[in-house]
């Protein structure tokens, strides 16, 4: 990890704002939502492209469906149950089977709004956006790729679901143009491949720092795209190490982990330990301090997936 | 912007009643071909959508996504027959697509499609979408500012629909936003499957609830061609403010013996009651072109 901490809202609406400028179609919908959403000087700048909407997040996808067959490319973000949950059927029926190329964006995902309770956790959002024929879901893993997935987002024609955290991260390796369903190796190793996606990747790579110092040289995969699943970046990978350990903010069924068990399943035969949140509603505290609870901390992680390759089934 | 635009069609009287009953004609056509369909809410609305098509709005079935065309959402999407029909009357397709209906394949599913038929503008069938796909639409065209007026958006919704939760989140924004170009219309035909609307979840005081919302409401007989014309004329003065035109409609209009009976709602058809039904089409289709000779 290197750098300094940046807040991935920040650099969203940083990103979309300066993108926005020589792409006049995007325009901003927000439910209440706009400013949290780093959205505010897009406001300032572009007030005729800035739509607020009060706290409505259902009529908001649909009015951004509207606002897409009209040439528009809208950007809707806000707290991310709200966007994923809560609207479930706007995403399937007014931007996925009416092909609208409208950008959903889900800020203060997975466990990061620790301290508010389960209605504002957000650990079932790749399970059920995958699930729509045409998303593409992004979670980008650090501040300069949120930036750069912000771009292929918006080049993207069609309807994306990207999840941000709100916690500061730090870059975790060198910004590179991103690619829609295309990870990155982020540390190299040979005895156990480590899938992860979203802000929590940078605990996998520290997690993989103390593996080292344990003997263990774990590949760590940087996945800012979850779905499409970068099939061949895994398949290489497990290839070499024979082993994978999925790591992501979410519930441990139906999300990445679910992915990659359904890869290997299909094409692959290798063991897959998923680490993630149990699937049940989440205790709230301090966000370290719930990370750690659920073993989804460095050390935790660390000890998980050594377990794993100790374990028969990893062994 | 010199682009061509597309012009309102301006039909009246007798012409759009003759329009109307030749779409009902497609819609027994529809139902003949599929066996079974929603034929009470298709005949309820279909002298609305005649008058959109026919009368007011700006479009053409040549250029059916022409960027200054008026549109039209059917948010009630069961009544499809009702948009089917009048798509293919002003010749969006080829009538014999209307022998499909009910097969496999068929670009008439039983709630509409966009990208399997020209003319249809979003993908309704589940209730309270529609309201606000069209105020992001009625957002669009007024930035876009191509026309004078703007394009104009028609959203269609049924009166059984109005509990659904989403229609007042789009009502409230487009009153907040001062949409002027967005007009709702609802075929209030007072049934829906489980019985009277009144009594099945009441949405009464209807014009007082619009109003409330800040819209202007207009109540009319929503198969008085005279009066249908009448507000969507009056829903264009107002661009500062979006309207609703709550349309009494009779439900299975022009289908005698089904006519405010909530089992045809949704009907498989019987030959016999099918072949009546498509007489008394015919036989009004001959007295109207009786009167235009």
């Amino acid at each position: 990890m290197t750098g300094p901490l940046s807040d991935p809202r920040k650099a969203f609406g940083a990103a979309v704002t300066e993108l926005a400028e020589s792409r006049p179609e995007v325009v901003v919908l927000s439910t209440d939502s706009g400013k949290s959403s780093g959205f505010g000087d897009f406001a300032a700048r572009h007030p005729e492209r800035y739509f607020e909407l009060g706290i409505m997040e259902q009529a908001a996808v649909g009015v951004a469906s509207g606002l897409a067959t009209t040439g528009r490319t809208p950007v809707f973000c806000a707290i991310a149950p709200f966007v994923t949950v809560r609207p479930y059927e706007m995403l399937r029926n007014d931007l996925g089977y009416m092909r609208q190329n409208v950008k959903i964006v889900g800020r203060n995902s997975g466990v990061t709004y620790s301290d508010l309770g389960a209605t504002h956790h957000s650990l079932e959002d790749f399970a059920i956006t995958r699930m729509i024929p045409g998303f593409t879901v992004l979670a980008p893993v650090d501040p300069s790729e949120i930036k750069a997935a912000c771009a292929a987002m918006l080049d993207h024609r069609g309807p994306v679901y990207m999840r941000i955290g709100n916690e500061p991260i730090p870059d975790l390796a060198a910004p590179e143009p991103f690619v829609i369903g295309r990870g990155r190796i982020l540390r190299a190793g040979s005895d156990v491949t480590v899938v992860a996606t979203g802000s929590i990747t940078g605990a996998a790579l520290a997690a993989a720092e103390v593996l080292a110092g344990q003997g263990v040289a774990a590949e760590v995969l940087g996945l800012g795209t979850v779905w499409p699943l970068d099939e061949d970046l895994i398949a290489q990978s497990a290839g070499r190490t024979g082993r994978i350990v999925t790591v992501e903010e979410h519930y441990v069924v139906g999300g990445l982990g679910t992915m990659v068990r359904e890869l290997s399943a299909e094409r692959l035969g290798l063991p897959v330990a998923k680490l993630g949140l149990p699937h049940c509603y989440s205790t709230s505290g301090p966000y370290h301090e719930l990370l750690a609870h659920y073993g989804l901390d460095p050390a935790g992680l660390a000890g998980s997936i050594k377990a794993f390759l100790e374990s028969d089934a990893g062994h | 912007m010199s682009q061509d635009l597309p012009e309102a069609w301006a039909e009246t009287g007798d012409q759009l009643r003759w329009r109307a009953a030749r779409s009902r004609r497609h819609i027994l056509r529809m139902l003949r071909a599929g066996g079974a369909g929603h034929l009470g809410g298709a005949m309820s609305c279909v002298d609305l959508v005649t008058c959109l098509y026919f009368h007011t709005m700006r479009h053409d079935p040549a250029r059916p996504q022409a960027p200054g065309r008026d549109r039209f959402i059917l948010s009630a999407g069961h009544k499809c027959l009702g948009q089917y029909s009048v798509l293919a009357e002003a010749g969006y397709f080829d009538l014999g697509l209307l022998d499909t209906y009910g097969h496999l394949g068929t670009p008439l599913p039983g709630h509409p499609d966009m990208t399997k038929l020209p003319g249809v503008e979003a993908n309704t069938g589940s209730l309270g979408h529609g309201l606000s796909i069209g105020l992001g639409m009625a957002l669009g065209l007024r930035a876009d500012g191509l026309m004078s007026p703007v394009g104009q958006v028609y959203v269609l919704l049924g009166d059984g629909e109005l509990p659904e939760g989403s229609n007042w989140e789009a009502a409230a924004a487009a009153h907040h936003h001062r949409v002027g170009n967005l007009t709702a219309l609802v075929d209030v035909n007072g049934l829906q499957i489980s019985g009277r609307t009144a009594e099945v979840m009441s949405t009464a005081p209807l014009a007082e609830r619009w109003a409330g919302f800040g819209w202007d409401a207009i109540t009319i007989d929503g198969h008085d061609i005279e009066q249908i014309l009448s507000a969507l004329e009056q829903a264009h003065q107002n661009q500062e403010r979006p309207c609703v035109i709550l349309a009494h409609t009779v439900k299975a209009k022009g289908v005698s013996f089904a006519e405010d009976k909530v089992d045809f709602h949704y009907w498989k058809t019987k030959p016999d009651l099918l072949a009546q039904a498509e007489a008394e089409t015919e036989a009004r289709i001959s007295a109207l072109e009786e009167v235009l000779a």
